[in-house]
C-alpha cells in the first residue's frame, strides 16, 4: 500500500459511515458442555497497584476489601511485556502472549510505509464509491477490524454454551462477534475516531491552544452575549476528500447572571456556572437526508464572565444509537443504556488531556472522573442484576487513568508535588481505590459456594519522575542518521530518517526495531547481524547513566526473540525496554522527535505510569479459591476460566491454570 | 492547452487500458488518472497531521 493509501485509510472516523464486522479468529477447543450452576466472576481494575491496595486497606477505607483479603488469596499478578494495558488485557483474553495475539505496544508502525498506527483496530473506508455530484456514496467495502489474534476466552466459551457478560474489557474494539454479551473497552473510538477529542469554546484561548493534543480550543467571540461556532464530528466520506462533519451550536450568555443556554438542531441545554449537563444527542448531517452519524456530548460551563469559556467532552458514540458496532448482540449497549442511563462508550473516558493543557483545574478534571465511575458503576449494577449463571467479567479504568493524573498529588517526592493542595486532590487516588470497596460489595452479592471468583488488575504503578528519549540516544550514538540534521527540531513520526544509514529506531513506548533488510523498506542490516547489533545496543542502553541522577534509567532491555513465541513473533520489536521506577519513556521519543537532551524532569501531570521493567508493575490477583501456582500471569487467567468451566484450553493458549 | 510527452510504448499501453475501461479516449483517461492522483497527494499532508493528532491523542503522549 502507498503512503498516501494508507494515510487515506488510518482514520476510525472515517469508518463511521460504512462500518462493518469482524470475523473472530478461532481455534478448535475441545471440551465438554458446562456443568449447570457453575459461576466465574472477574473484577478487572485497570492499574490496582498490589502496594497501594495493602496501604489504602490498611488505613480503613475498604472495609469489604480488608474482609475479602482475611480469607481468601492476595498475591501479585504477572503483567505483560511490556506492561502496557493493550498488551496485558490482550495476554488475559488470548491466554498467550504478543507472539500469539501481535499486541506489542499502543503503538505499531506498518512496516511497508513506515507509518505509525495505534494497534488495537483499524479502519478502512470502502473500496467502491459512486459520485454522485459533490457526493461520493460508498458502495462496498468499509469497515473496522480489531487487530487483535488469537483466541478468544468468551468467544470460547460461547461456543461451549457458557453464557458470558464482558463489560468494557480493553483490546475488544469492534467486539469479536459471539454468542456472549459485550461491550467495546479501551479502543473504542469517539465518533471522529480518535482515542477522544475535547472541543473547547472560549473568547480568552490559552497561550498552548495551538498545542492541545485530545481536544482543540475553539477561539470565539461574543457579540450581544451570542456566538455562534461548530461542533466537529466524523470524516464526511460521502464528500469529495472526506471533509469533518459539522454541527452547528448556538451559544446565548444571560446577561446578567452566570448562566448560558447552548441550542442545536431544535435541542438545547441551559447551564449555570461550574454544572455539567447529562448526555445530549448529537446528529452529523453526512449525505442530506440519506446518511447521518449520531453521537452524543456532555456540556461543562466552566466561566460565563469576564471570560466564556465552555467544555464539550469528545463526542462518544451513543450507546443507543451506536455509529459504530461496540457491542455483542449490537443491541445490548442500548440495553444497558436504557436501565443504566447512557454511559461513556470511548475507552479510556477520563479526559486527562483537559487537566494536562489546563483546560481543566484539579477539582474539575476530578468531578469529570466522578462522573465516569458512578456511570460505571451504575452498569455494574445493572449488568449484574442479569447475572446467574457462567461467565461475568466487569472491567473499571478510573483507577489506572486517576493514578496516572494525581499520583504527584500524594508523593512528596515528585516534582510536581503541591503540599498545599486541597484534601480531595491529595487525596483523589485513595478515593478512587475506596470506591472499588463499593464495587467489591455490589459483586459479592452475586458470589456463591459455586463460584470462582477473582479481582485483576493488569499491571501496577511506579511513579515518573523522570523521562528517557530512545530516539535522541540512538542519534547520539550513530544508529540514526537524520537526512537532514538541520530540521532535527522538526523532526517526527519517522519523517527525515535517512534510512540507508539508520539501523535502529525507537517506536511506541517500549520498543526498538532494527532497520531489518527485507522487513523495513529500506532496511540495511542483514538478517544475520540482526542479533549481535541487537545485543550491542541493548547493552549500550543497560549501561547508560542519567547524567543528572547517575541512575540508570534501563534496568533491563528485553531481547524479544528470547520473550515471545508465536505466529506473530516475527512482527515484534528486536529490543523491549524495562526502564527502571521512577522513569518512562519520554513523550517525544515515542513521537520519535529528537530533543538535545536524553533525560529530563517530567513537567506533564500525567506523572505516574507503569510502561517499565515488568517485575515493577505487577498487578494484583485476588481469589476465593486456593492459588497453587507460585507466580501466577494474566495469560494465566483464560485457560484457568476454561477449567472452570470443564474445558480443556486451546494449544495456543500458553498459560497454566492457576487454581489448586 | 499544455502538452506533454509520452514515452511510445507507454502510449500504447495507455489507449489500451483506456479503450477497455470504456473512456471516450487516452487524454480522458490521461487527464482523469493524473487528477486523481494530484488531489491524493494534495491531501497527504493534511490526513499525515490527522494520524499525528490521533497519536497523541492518546494519553502516554502528550
Amino acid at each position: 500500500m502507498k503512503r498516501r493509501d494508507f494515510l487515506k485509510v488510518t482514520g476510525t472516523g472515517a469508518a463511521v459511515a460504512a462500518a462493518g464486522g469482524v470475523a473472530p479468529l478461532l481455534e478448535a477447543c475441545a471440551g465438554k458442555a458446562r456443568p449447570l450452576g457453575r459461576k466465574v466472576v472477574v473484577l478487572a481494575i485497570d492499574g490496582m497497584d498490589p502496594d497501594l491496595v495493602r496501604r489504602f486497606v490498611a488505613r480503613g477505607g475498604m472495609p469489604t476489601f480488608k474482609k475479602f483479603i482475611e480469607g481468601n488469596t492476595l498475591m501479585p499478578l504477572g503483567t505483560s511485556l511490556p506492561p502496557q494495558s493493550p498488551v496485558a488485557w490482550s495476554d488475559f483474553i488470548t491466554g498467550a502472549g504478543p507472539g500469539v495475539h501481535g499486541i506489542f505496544d499502543f503503538i505499531h508502525r506498518d512496516p511497508e510505509t513506515m507509518l505509525p498506527y495505534l494497534s488495537i483496530s483499524r479502519s478502512t473506508p470502502p473500496s467502491k464509491t459512486v459520485k454522485l455530484g459533490r457526493l461520493v456514496i460508498p458502495l462496498a467495502g468499509g469497515k473496522v477490524e480489531n487487530l487483535r489474534r488469537g483466541p478468544c476466552l468468551w468467544e470460547i466459551l460461547a461456543r461451549h454454551d457458557v453464557p458470558a457478560t464482558v463489560f468494557k474489557c480493553p483490546s475488544n474494539f469492534p467486539p469479536v462477534e459471539t454468542d456472549a454479551r459485550t461491550v467495546s473497552g479501551l479502543g473504542t473510538p469517539d465518533i471522529r475516531g480518535t482515542y477522544g477529542t475535547f472541543s473547547y469554546y472560549t473568547d480568552d484561548p490559552p497561550a498552548n491552544a495551538d498545542e492541545f493534543t485530545g481536544g482543540e480550543c475553539i477561539p470565539v467571540r461574543l457579540w450581544d452575549d451570542a456566538f455562534t461556532a461548530d461542533l466537529t464530528g466524523p470524516a464526511n466520506t460521502f464528500r469529495e476528500n472526506s471533509p469533518p462533519a459539522k454541527l452547528r451550536l448556538t451559544v446565548h450568555r444571560d446577561p446578567t447572571r452566570d448562566v448560558a443556554k447552548i441550542t442545536w438542531d431544535g435541542d438545547e441545554v441551559i447551564l449555570k456556572k461550574g454544572e455539567w449537563s447529562g448526555w445530549h444527542r448529537v446528529r452529523f448531517k453526512l449525505a442530506g437526508p440519506l446518511a447521518d452519524a449520531v453521537g452524543m456530548v456532555r456540556f461543562y460551563l466552566k466561566e460565563v464572565r469576564p471570560h466564556f469559556r465552555l467544555y464539550v467532552s469528545p463526542v462518544n458514540i451513543d450507546p443507543l444509537e451506536p455509529a459504530l458496532p461496540i457491542s455483542t448482540p449490537g443491541g445490548y449497549a442500548a440495553q444497558i443504556a436504557r436501565r443504566a442511563g447512557r454511559y461513556y462508550t470511548q475507552g479510556f473516558p477520563e479526559d486527562t488531556k483537559a487537566l494536562s493543557h489546563g483546560v481543566f483545574g484539579e477539582e474539575e478534571y476530578l468531578a469529570q472522573a466522578e462522573i465516569v465511575l458512578r456511570e460505571r458503576l451504575a452498569c455494574l449494577e445493572e449488568t449484574l442484576a442479569d447475572f446467574d449463571d457462567g461467565f461475568f467479567y466487569f472491567y473499571f479504568s478510573s483507577i489506572d487513568q486517576d493514578t496516572h493524573m494525581m499520583w504527584r498529588t500524594m508523593d512528596p517526592h515528585h516534582p510536581l508535588y503541591q503540599p498545599d493542595a486541597p484534601p480531595e486532590v491529595k487525596g483523589a487516588v485513595e478515593h478512587f481505590y475506596r470506591a472499588m470497596d463499593g464495587a467489591l460489595a455490589k459483586v459479592l452479592a452475586k458470589v456463591d459456594d459455586k463460584t470462582a471468583f477473582f479481582i485483576i488488575s493488569d499491571h501496577g504503578f511506579a511513579p515518573f519522575y523522570r523521562e528517557f528519549n530512545l530516539n535522541t540516544w540512538l542519534l547520539d550514538n550513530g544508529y540514526i542518521a537524520l537526512a537532514d540534521p538541520f530540521r532535527r527540531a522538526e523532526t517526527e513520526f519517522l519523517d527525515n530518517i535517512d534510512w540507508g544509514r539508520t539501523v535502529a529506531y525507537g517506536l511506541g513506548l517500549n520498543g526498538l526495531y532494527l532497520n531489518l533488510r527485507g522487513r523495513e523498506p529500506r532496511g540495511i542490516v542483514e538478517p544475520g547481524e540482526a542479533a549481535a547489533l541487537a545485543a550491542k545496543i541493548a547493552a549500550g542502553l543497560e549501561a547508560y547513566r542519567d547524567p543528572e541522577t547517575g541512575e540508570r534509567p534501563l534496568v533491563k532491555v528485553y531481547k524479544s526473540r528470547e520473550c515471545y513465541r508465536g505466529p506473530a513473533a516475527a512482527e515484534a520489536p528486536e529490543l523491549v525496554l524495562g526502564f527502571t521506577r521512577g522513569y518512562r519513556l519520554a513523550d517525544d521519543s515515542a513521537a520519535v522527535e529528537f530533543p538535545e537532551r536524553i533525560c529530563k524532569v517530567r513537567e506533564d501531570k500525567w506523572a505516574a505510569d507503569h510502561c517499565i521493567d515488568p517485575a515493577h508493575v505487577r498487578g494484583v490477583l485476588f481469589s476465593n479459591k486456593p492459588v497453587a501456582a507460585k507466580a501466577p500471569a494474566l495469560k494465566d487467567l483464560a485457560p484457568t476460566i476454561l477449567k472452570e468451566f470443564g474445558l480443556e484450553p486451546p494449544r495456543e493458549m500458553t498459560g497454566t491454570p492457576i487454581l489448586g | 492547452m499544455a502538452k506533454i510527452k509520452i514515452d511510445g510504448e507507454l502510449w500504447a499501453r495507455v489507449k489500451k487500458v483506456a479503450e477497455a475501461a470504456g473512456y471516450a479516449s487516452p487524454e480522458e483517461f490521461v487527464a482523469h488518472v493524473l487528477e486523481k492522483e494530484t488531489a491524493a497527494l494534495e491531501g497527504a499532508d493534511a490526513d499525515e497531521e490527522e494520524i499525528k493528532k490521533r497519536l497523541q491523542g492518546l494519553g502516554y503522549i502528550s
